[in-house]
């Protein structure tokens, strides 16, 4: 069944349920419109009072002195710092194997903003959501500011000096020592443990991942003779099918995997264009998922089954569990057939964590050929090296009392483990617990003793994510808190003679004679070691590439017993990871709780995702009645969790989901949102699952008042049934009390989608829709300002759909460089969400297993804006440049414009979010962390964080995208400086900076020569621009959604 | 023949112009010297600084060739190493300190320069006093007498045809039978129409005043701190002739022109250690910031972990030596003993921080220039591209003893200089892109093309 239109956002969209036209159409609902609780009811009185009070306050403020500022120079000034100009360093994000390779923004030696590094050839200058979104952690007001012991959730404090004392008595007291981590990519550090472990034998390192890649590795190791992750090569594969794996969005290394896949997802020319096509099987809906060519669905206890299916028809043999949906069993059929066809040229990999499955998987690569061709030895990964084995060894160990000193580095055990009640008993019995982690979380808690490590951008380090791939991190602030490296603690512990500790940093003494011995004599592009070293730091990445490197596999018998038996019960859930928490990592940095899921749309916590149903006749609901926002009680594996339900599309029937990561109980702000699923997962040979069959779904048992979903927020061009009119209508106009008045705006045009063999044919479509937009537009009352517009710059912006993932790196990046307010759970509920750009999913195709576009959303700039005209200040105006301006300081707060936006992109200040100036109504509203007793954003230590280019709003503006204002103002005042045209790469906007895949592009459409010119004008098929039938021309165009589905894949 | 003869003119016009161009020039010489040579060789030209004094060097160098001067303008260690006589007898005299090299200097562009160093040399002394101010600007002309004038005969008039209207009225009512109404002064004063005006007219003036007022609300125009130290800017800028851009050298390449850190003031006060005006009272002030001890001529290692008591011995034995030098004592007097207390809690005054109590440690100036916080201002903008002098908002600062806010810095003020300012549109390639503005600058249609036209008064040029 195919909706008429062919696009939908959700279930209300579908069955055009009067509660949507509602909810759809206006921008802010009538819940939130009170927003003030009652607690300010406005009466002629208080407006007298008011207006009294504002009188005399201006009375006031007239006489008064106005206060003395202060302007302190340096007393030496550095000579790399101009005070104003932004400096950039090259660092590593790293967070356990996360690795991205960033430059640092920094302004007057504080960290702003984080940029990739174009120089590094994993990431090509891609980021990701997380590493965008670590330098608001270096700023988080809960790190342990100084080493202590651990006392009723409190750290007293201690010198490094009596610390270091105590600590070394431990340790020399004999028993064994045993250091908890995630994996370690740094060679520097491991050198450092290595050091540790020679002064004290009796200490081991035991690695785990928060979430595991244990069973992928051991199967390699069976396989390949390797315990690594080998380089996929999705740039080189025609046909990609993954299992279950994430590898856009969280699986091993997304960023370098992202870049790689839209390489060959993007269309250039309409004829003869070619793209790779993505099978994915799963249950859940991942961001892998959704921007696959076809979905194959299956329970999550399947995997096993969809595996050895695969190998057998690839084999010819058979027996091995077998797939309960007939449909998936066609579906793999011919899907062998594909992958048979593209010898060499194909890509399978596997998320799951079973080692005969990932066996299988390895066979089946090595069936297609693609051992050694797309599954690559050169530059393998270590971006993963854990093995939760070895943790369950390690409780048992603790419980027999083998344990003397556990030291936690990074790693949080006593939550993320599935037996965290168990580790954290056997824990205890460990008779000193030192831990490096930097806040205070459930397992620095249990520790005796807290040495914090710095924040990474304190830190100096190095990493080898990939053999052959060094990069370097080096500090871009000084430490604020008394805290030390993790590394020299660790070193000075061990009483190294290699620390220098007169040296003012002598990890970074370390890490520099390390690189001078070890690193020097395996390159010859630099001859002296100081050249090396300043010149590596200088790129922050050093390539050293192996080459020739081919393994052959190992003949491992395949046990089709040994894979994953389908539990063959009515419900199943699975657990998966999210591009913005992890495996609850990053629960604790606000951006990111508050970036939706790129899926799901929810905000702050995990949500249980239901399937939707369709009751044959012309109704889609929520399995079981249960609506977005009910609760419901889940028994999996004897534990209960209560939570909250989200219906979602793609979901197959007798399965739900939910993300890992939630309820963190200490440590920070990720504390009470969500809940914690980790009790839930089950262990199978040692290995955690991410599935559980055997599951109770209880009915509604409850309701989450403030769900988060910005779902219906700031829709557009919705079309539905209006129940009075018995016919297809705009949402819109139906809000706006228009009966259908404007025909051309019921079918809008939003996304447009076609498949790849019907390019040409689509072209012609667009050729004539084209067509069609530009007779409607021909009858205008606007002026003509081609002349206006003619002269100088004019910027644009194209969003390539085929390459955009949906991963939300650009939205992150957009809050951290435009200093967009975070405002929590309750206020999201309340439309209030205030990001500049929103990434709109939109579904199409079959509605139990849809496809999925996403649309990067930001204010249009339209040449002939809407929100313009009807703004009775003129707060809201255009440049001949091209940018919608919005003027803070002159807009009264009549939101006039944000209703006439048909893009829906403008944002209202509805509280004081950044404090800027603090009303005592208004603050009590305002996010903050629990336990906090002043707002987020007030707090001194956050506010570094600000960019000072960019003005901190206040309460009753509306606000928006600028296009980078301060970007395009530097790029612009580099050029003339230099006395030269303005080029492409003067001004790159945030978002497209952030993008892994290069899916958007910003420059100057008044010159031919620019990217956006080309790729927007003229031999651009696939460009439009979004409601380009209105004419309101905007500034901004999207391409056509492609996909390469294979359509036989069901009949 | 008129033809060839006007291009003869123009021929001739030309390579005067060009010999004009390239001749050795005092102005060019002077500017080069202010830029290049001042911050090391001193302006009178008879003391030594950094460098040794410039006058009567021509006289030094007549004895070797011409070009051995330029030489060693250029590149000093170069000619040094030639082995050449005088070169290396002053490289004795002078090293370890270098001369930087001017290799971009050409022949007349030197000769400039002595041109100018001569003329300093061989002036006669004035004596110290105000340099007459410049008449700088206009001056705002005092009570609008025309205006008041016009007033009054308006309300003579007003009054005039007032009583012809009521006399008019009361003819026509003696003519119909009715008695003629007579108004006192006072009833007419308190009549319906009298009292309106009133209220309309205060109503008015309060009004215009209450906006007035508004709009001038966290204004500073005027506005002239104590500042911790009494640096002269007519002394700097003025007297000495010091560029603005060499200490307040981001103005050309960030948003801020920034106070000079204290590392610059030692470029030359590591040199000049007593004031002309204040003697050792303020320049002291600068070294007990960064810590450097004048006796000894280095940084104090370690400064920052000094005691206030370590600071204090130090400068007040340098502040008195500096006072039985200048007296010719060997023993303080009463009067010494006071100069250095007063000295010393000048220093204590204007450094002593209020959050952590100590000297060492930045100079805290109090910010004369405060533009609102939703303004973007970018001084590399209009002094690097816009060529824009800084007296054009800052006034005449090389006449300021003590500097003061001279401009609104409203936003009516930077406006109305958009609109005014034509644009660098020829000599800036980054211009060329307005290809609209310059073919209607050649067509004749246009002939200028200011800030306003390339988008100067939008927004958000300046707000976002």
């Amino acid at each position: 069944m195919h909706h008429d239109n062919g696009i939908w956002v959700s279930t209300e969209d579908l069955t055009r349920e009067e509660s949507f036209l509602q909810s759809a159409g206006k921008e802010f609902s009538v819940e939130n419109m009170d927003q003030t609780d009652g607690k300010w009811e406005t009466n002629r009185r208080d407006f007298l009072k008011l207006l009294g009070f504002g009188l005399g306050a201006a009375t006031l403020a007239a006489s008064c002195e106005i206060p003395v500022k202060k302007a302190i120079p340096y007393v030496t000034k550095p000579d790399e710092i101009v005070p104003g100009v932004a400096n950039y360093f090259a660092s590593s994000f790293v967070n356990g194997g996360d690795y991205c390779a960033v430059l640092v923004k920094t302004r007057e030696g504080r960290p702003i903003k984080i940029e990739g590094n174009t120089l590094s050839s994993v990431t090509k200058g891609g980021t990701s959501a997380r590493a965008q979104a670590s330098v608001l952690s270096l700023y988080d007001t809960r790190r342990i500011q100084h080493p202590g012991t651990v006392k009723e959730g409190n750290v007293t404090k201690m010198e490094w000096v009596a610390f270091d004392r105590e600590v070394k008595a431990k340790l020399a007291a004999g028993g064994n020592i045993r250091i908890i981590a995630n994996t370690i990519i740094s060679p520097t550090a491991k050198k450092a443990l290595a050091e540790f472990q020679a002064k004290y034998p009796n200490s081991r390192v035991i690695t785990y991942d928060p979430v595991s890649a244990a069973a992928l590795l051991a199967a390699n190791q069976q396989s390949f003779g390797q315990r690594v992750i080998p380089d996929y090569k999705f740039g080189a594969a025609d046909v990609i099918v993954s299992f279950g794996a994430d590898f856009l969005g969280t699986w091993i290394s997304p960023v370098e995997y992202a870049r790689e896949y839209a390489k060959k997802r993007k269309i250039r020319d309409v004829k003869g264009a070619k793209m790779s096509r993505h099978y994915q099987i799963e249950s859940h809906m991942s961001l892998t998922g959704s921007n696959a060519d076809n979905r194959i669905l299956i329970k999550p206890s399947e995997m096993g089954a969809a595996i050895v299916a695969l190998y057998n028809e690839l084999t010819g043999g058979s027996g091995g569990p077998k797939l309960s949906n007939e449909k998936s069993v066609t579906a793999i059929k011919k899907m062998a057939k594909d992958l048979t066809s593209r010898k060499g040229k194909t890509l399978v990999v596997c998320g799951s964590n079973n080692v005969m499955e990932q066996l299988y998987v390895n066979k089946i690569n090595e069936l297609l050929g693609n051992i050694n061709s797309t599954v690559d030895f050169n530059a393998v990964s270590y971006m993963r090296q854990g093995d939760e084995r070895e943790m369950m060894r390690l409780i048992d160990e603790m419980n027999a009392g083998q344990v003397a000193v556990a030291i936690v580095w990074g790693a949080n055990p006593a939550w993320d483990l599935p037996n965290a009640s168990k580790f954290s008993e056997a824990f205890a019995k460990a008779g000193t617990r030192i831990s490096f982690n930097g806040v205070l979380d459930e397992t620095t808690l249990l520790c005796t003793h807290s040495a914090p490590t710095h924040h990474f951008l304190e830190s100096w380090g190095d990493a080898e994510p990939k053999a052959g791939h060094f990069s370097l991190i080096q500090p871009t602030i000084a430490p604020l808190f008394n805290t030390r490296q993790a590394e020299h603690s660790l070193l000075e512990w061990a009483d190294s003679p290699n620390l220098n500790r007169q040296d003012e940093q002598p990890y970074y003494q370390y890490l520099k004679s390390h690189w001078a011995n070890e690193m020097f004599k395996r390159q010859s592009r630099y001859s002296t070691p100081t050249a090396f070293w300043d010149m590596s730091l200088h790129d922050g990445v050093l390539e050293i590439p192996a080459t020739g490197t081919a393994v052959s596999v190992n003949d491992i018998a395949l046990n089709p017993d040994a894979v994953t038996k389908p539990s063959g019960s009515d419900i199943e859930v699975s657990f998966y990871e999210t591009v913005n928490i992890g495996g609850g990592q990053y629960a604790h940095n606000p951006w990111l709780q508050e970036m939706p899921d790129p899926v799901h749309r929810t905000v702050w916590g995990n949500y249980l995702s239901i399937p939707v149903e369709w009751d044959g006749v012309n109704k889609i609901k929520g399995w079981n009645g249960l609506q977005d926002g009910d609760m419901v009680d889940v028994e999996v594996n004897g534990q209960k969790i209560t939570c909250t339900v989200v219906r979602t599309f793609g979901q197959p029937a007798g399965t739900v989901a939910i993300a890992l990561g939630g309820g963190r109980e200490a440590g920070g702000c990720g504390v009470g949102y969500g809940v914690n699923v980790n009790p839930a997962l089950q262990v199978a040979g040692g290995l955690i699952q991410y599935f559980a069959g055997n599951v109770n779904v209880s009915g509604k048992v409850g309701a989450d008042k403030h769900f988060p979903t910005v779902q219906f927020h700031h829709t557009m061009g919705v079309a539905a049934e209006g129940k009075e009119e018995g016919k297809v209508i705009n949402v819109d106009e139906k809000a706006l009390g228009w009966k259908g008045f404007q025909g051309a705006l019921t079918d809008r045009s939003i996304i447009f989608h076609t498949h790849v063999k019907d390019l040409p044919k689509f072209a012609d479509k667009m050729e004539a829709f084209h067509e069609e937009a530009s007779h409607l537009n021909e009858q205008t009352l606007y002026p003509d300002r081609s002349d206006f517009f003619g002269t100088g710059v004019k910027w644009g912006m194209y969003v390539d759909m085929n390459a955009c993932v949906g991963c939300g790196a650009c939205q992150v990046a957009c809050v951290s460089e435009n200093n967009v307010p975070v405002v929590g759970k309750k206020e999201v509920h309340r439309h209030h969400e205030m990001t500049w750009l929103r990434i709109d999913r939109y579904f199409y195709g079959d509605f139990e297993n849809p496809k999925v576009v996403y649309q990067p959303m930001m204010c249009q700039h339209c040449d002939n804006a809407p929100c313009e005209n009807v703004c009775p200040v003129n707060a809201t105006n255009h440049s001949m440049e091209g940018i919608n301006q919005m003027a803070y300081n002159r807009c009264i707060g009549t939101r006039y414009c944000a209703n006439n936006c048909p893009y829906k992109v403008r944002r209202f200040n509805w509280l004081d979010y950044t404090t800027a100036d603090t009303f005592p109504g208004n603050e009590e509203k305002v996010f903050r962390l629990e336990g906090d007793d002043k707002p987020f954003y007030a707090d001194n230590l956050v506010r570094m964080v600000l960019n000072p280019d960019v003005t901190v709003r206040s309460r009753g503006v509306i606000e928006k995208c600028t296009f980078c204002i301060q970007r395009i103002q530097e790029g612009k005042l580099t050029a003339k400086r230099e006395s030269r045209a303005i080029m492409d790469n003067d001004v790159r906007t945030a978002c497209q900076t952030a993008c892994p895949t290069g899916a958007i592009v910003f420059g100057n459409l008044n010159n031919p020569q620019s990217e956006v010119s080309k790729l927007t004008k003229g031999t651009a098929p696939l460009a439009y621009q979004v409601l380009e039938e209105i004419n309101v021309r905007p500034g901004v165009s999207y391409s056509a959604k492609v996909n390469n589905s294979n359509e036989e894949l069901y009949s | 023949m008129l033809l060839k003869r006007i291009c003869w003119v123009i021929a001739l016009a030309f390579t005067a112009s060009l010999s004009l161009y390239a001749a050795p020039n005092v102005e060019e010489g002077k500017a080069l010297f202010t830029n290049n040579c001042a911050s090391c060789h001193n302006k009178n030209m008879k003391d030594k600084l950094t460098g040794p004094a410039l006058g009567g060097m021509e006289e030094r160098w007549a004895p070797y060739p011409r070009k051995d001067l330029y030489a060693w303008i250029r590149n000093s260690q170069a000619l040094i190493a030639t082995g050449h006589p005088y070169a290396n007898q002053l490289w004795n005299e002078w090293k370890p300190v270098l001369m930087n090299n001017f290799t971009g200097l050409t022949d007349d562009q030197i000769e400039g320069i002595i041109l100018y160093v001569n003329q300093e040399y061989n002036k006669v002394p004035v004596t110290a006093g105000p340099t007459s101010p410049q008449g700088s600007g206009k001056k705002e002309s005092g009570t609008p007498w025309l205006f008041v004038g016009l007033a009054v005969i308006l309300g003579l008039l007003a009054f005039a045809l007032m009583r012809i209207i009521n006399n008019l009225g009361n003819i026509a009512r003696v003519q119909e039978g009715q008695a003629p109404i007579q108004r006192t002064l006072a009833q007419t004063l308190t009549s319906k129409g009298a009292i309106a005006f009133l209220v309309f007219a205060v109503t008015l003036i309060f009004g215009y005043k209450t906006v007035d007022n508004a709009t001038k609300l966290g204004r500073q125009q005027g506005y002239k701190p104590d500042q911790p130290i009494a640096f002269s800017h007519k002394l700097h800028a003025g007297t000495n002739k010091i560029d603005c851009q060499y200490c307040h050298d981001t103005a050309r390449r960030s948003k801020h022109a920034s106070i000079p850190a204290a590392n610059t003031c030692m470029n030359c006060h590591s040199a000049v250690k007593k004031g002309s005006i204040s003697g050792t009272a303020e320049i002291t002030k600068i070294y007990a910031s960064i810590g450097f001890d004048p006796m000894q001529n280095k940084y104090i290692p370690d400064y920052e972990f000094w005691s206030e008591k370590q600071i204090e011995d130090l400068y007040k034995k340098w502040v008195g030596q500096e006072y039985m030098s200048e007296k010719s004592l060997t023993a303080l007097d009463e009067n010494g003993r006071m100069v250095v207390e007063n000295q010393w809690e000048g220093i204590v005054k204007a450094l002593k921080n209020d959050s952590n109590g100590k000297i060492q440690g930045p100079i805290e100036w109090v910010r004369i220039h405060n533009l609102a916080d939703h303004a973007y201002f970018n001084h590399a903008q209009h002094v690097a591209v816009g060529q824009i002098a800084c007296q054009k908002c800052h006034g005449p600062i090389e006449e300021m003893e003590v500097v003061h806010q001279y401009s609104t810095l409203g936003m009516g003020w930077c406006i109305n200089c958009h609109r005014e300012t034509e644009v660098k549109f020829k000599d800036n390639a980054y211009y060329e892109q307005y290809a609209r503005y310059h073919n209607e600058l050649k067509s004749g249609t246009r002939d200028k093309v200011t800030v306003e036209d390339i988008g100067g008064l939008e927004c958000q040029k300046c707000h976002y």
